[in-house]
């Protein structure tokens, strides 16, 4: 059975120019200096990325870029001196004057870390030809923030946990990843618990572990991850196999018939209809695209869509979805 | 064994923290347990961290020097209170009482990894050689003599490559 646990994955490096204060020091003046530069390393031969100015977005089209994961809450609130540089395809992005000068960022569709640092890489050699990196040589890429120094890379992959969600395993699994030096969070929501069940994890240093030990350490921990959810899922199934199904059952039927929907309730009920996709007991749902749908219902992708107001979303939210998996 | 938290239900969560290099082991029941692991879902961060580090770690304001970032006026004050740095030049200003900071935070403290071309320069170029030197030792070992050769040479053309820059 196809399962989509590894949603997606995601490498960022940190970067720094030589000559310019950073981001915490500079003036409005000095910002649009280095995104001058920036846009001429990576655009002066041929038009490769639009580059979009943090001020001429408004709150609800940044929140969306951020919803699609383009660019960082962080680079939203840099209303004067933030800007990044969008790939046509979408799969490259570079925030200029966030924490740093520059972070470029490379997007993949499920376990894609290897990919996702040859291409990042590239665009780093690239950029490299034209402006003055910090670097130094015991400490590596020179960045805002001390913890992001040496590599300056940050590899990041999406998980959609439901299993080990619903039989409450993820929390102390999580954790003890967490003591390996890794990050966890959930990806949407606030709090404690991740809506959806999706998680992205991390690593959290960036000195003394080459780029590629980093990906095959991450890479090694996801796989491991991975068998974990699936064992549980094959658990369910053996075990619990009328509460799941009527659970998906009702979920879908919510899902096709209500008129009004919440974010939450949206992503926690998706959530439980992709699984029971992936684990052949709804095949309703096989073969649509479910973790897109998710992204789609998020607040502010739906009032981003024209003339919908924050009243009307919820019921913008419901036909979506009804749409979507009754098409 | 009982839960350390508690003291008294049967500890069954097993958990190794290390915090300042060392290492410290806490057994605890499962619910005591669960109270503790949503810190990774918390407001907990490297940075939030980080920031705590570099106040605990250096509370004698006396050794503060009074000058700072001789190209962007950053002291070492303002520093520990931002927790970031305010240009390329401050890692200089501040590195030796930034040292063992990064090191406890990120358990190493040399990069290992990509060295850019042009900012590394000459360096870059000496890493390259002492990874080549690295490949040809292994190669000689498992005697892949054509490899060696091969490696050899490279080695060779940065070599010349240096002493031509100087
Ligand atoms: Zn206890
Ligand atoms: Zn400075």
């Amino acid at each position: 059975m196809e399962d989509n646990i590894v949603i997606s994955s995601r490498i960022r490096l940190a970067r720094n120019l030589k000559n310019y204060k950073f981001p915490v020091y500079m003036t409005t003046e000095e910002a649009n200096n280095v995104i001058a530069e920036v846009n001429y390393a990576l655009n002066k031969e041929r038009k490769n990325y639009d580059l979009i100015y943090m001020k001429e977005l408004t709150d609800v089209q940044k929140n969306s870029l951020i919803e699609n994961h383009l660019i960082s809450p962080a680079l939203a609130k840099k209303n004067d001196s933030g800007a990044f540089l969008l790939s046509p395809d979408k799969k490259i992005s570079i925030m200029i004057n966030e924490e740093d000068h520059i972070r470029i960022q490379t997007l993949g569709e499920g376990m894609s870390l290897k990919e996702c640092w040859d291409l990042g890489n590239k665009v780093d050699d690239d950029l490299e030809e034209y402006v003055d990196y910090a670097f130094d040589k015991e400490l590596g890429y020179v960045t805002s923030c001390p913890t992001n120094i040496g590599t300056g890379v940050r590899a990041s992959v999406m998980l959609h946990l439901p299993a080990l969600s619903i039989t409450n395993q993820v929390e102390k699994f999580l954790y003890s990843i967490s003591q390996l030096g890794i990050a966890v969070r959930g990806v949407y929501g606030e709090g404690t618990k991740s809506i959806g069940h999706l998680y992205q994890i991390s690593n959290q240093g960036t000195l003394g572990a080459s780029e590629e030990t980093l990906i095959e350490r991450i890479t090694q921990i996801v796989m491991q991850i991975v068998e974990k959810e699936r064992k549980t899922r094959e658990h369910l199934k053996k075990n619990n196999y009328d509460e799941l199904e009527d659970d998906f059952y009702r979920a879908y039927g919510l899902l096709t018939h209500a008129r009004k929907m919440t974010t939450d309730e949206a992503m926690k009920l998706l959530s439980l209809i992709k699984l029971g996709g992936e684990m052949g007991i709804t095949p309703m749902v096989i073969g649509k695209d479910i973790y897109k749908l998710m992204v789609k219902i998020q607040p502010n992708n739906i009032s981003n869509l024209e003339g919908i107001s924050m009243k009307e979303r919820d019921k913008k939210r419901a036909e979506i979805i009804r749409n979507e998996l009754l098409k | 064994m009982l839960c350390d938290e508690c003291g008294k239900k049967e500890a069954n969560v097993h958990l190794t923290h290390i915090i300042n290099g060392k290492k410290t082991e806490s057994h605890l029941c499962e619910e005591c347990a669960n109270k503790t692991q949503s810190i990774f879902n918390s407001s907990f961060s490297m940075e939030n961290l980080f920031s705590a580090m570099l106040n605990n770690t250096f509370n004698a304001k006396t050794y503060l020097p009074k000058k700072g970032c001789s190209n962007c006026g950053m002291t070492y004050d303002e520093f520990r209170s931002i927790g970031k740095f305010g240009c390329s030049h401050c890692i200089d200003t501040f590195k030796h009482r930034l040292m063992p900071v990064v090191k406890s935070i990120q358990g190493y403290d040399s990069h290992t990894g990509k060295i850019p071309k042009r900012a590394g320069g000459k360096f870059k170029v000496q890493m390259d050689i002492k990874n080549l030197k690295a490949k040809l030792k292994s190669a000689v070992e498992r005697e892949e003599y054509e490899l060696a050769a091969k490696l050899r040479d490279e080695i060779h053309a940065l070599e010349k490559k240096i002493q031509g820059d100087e």
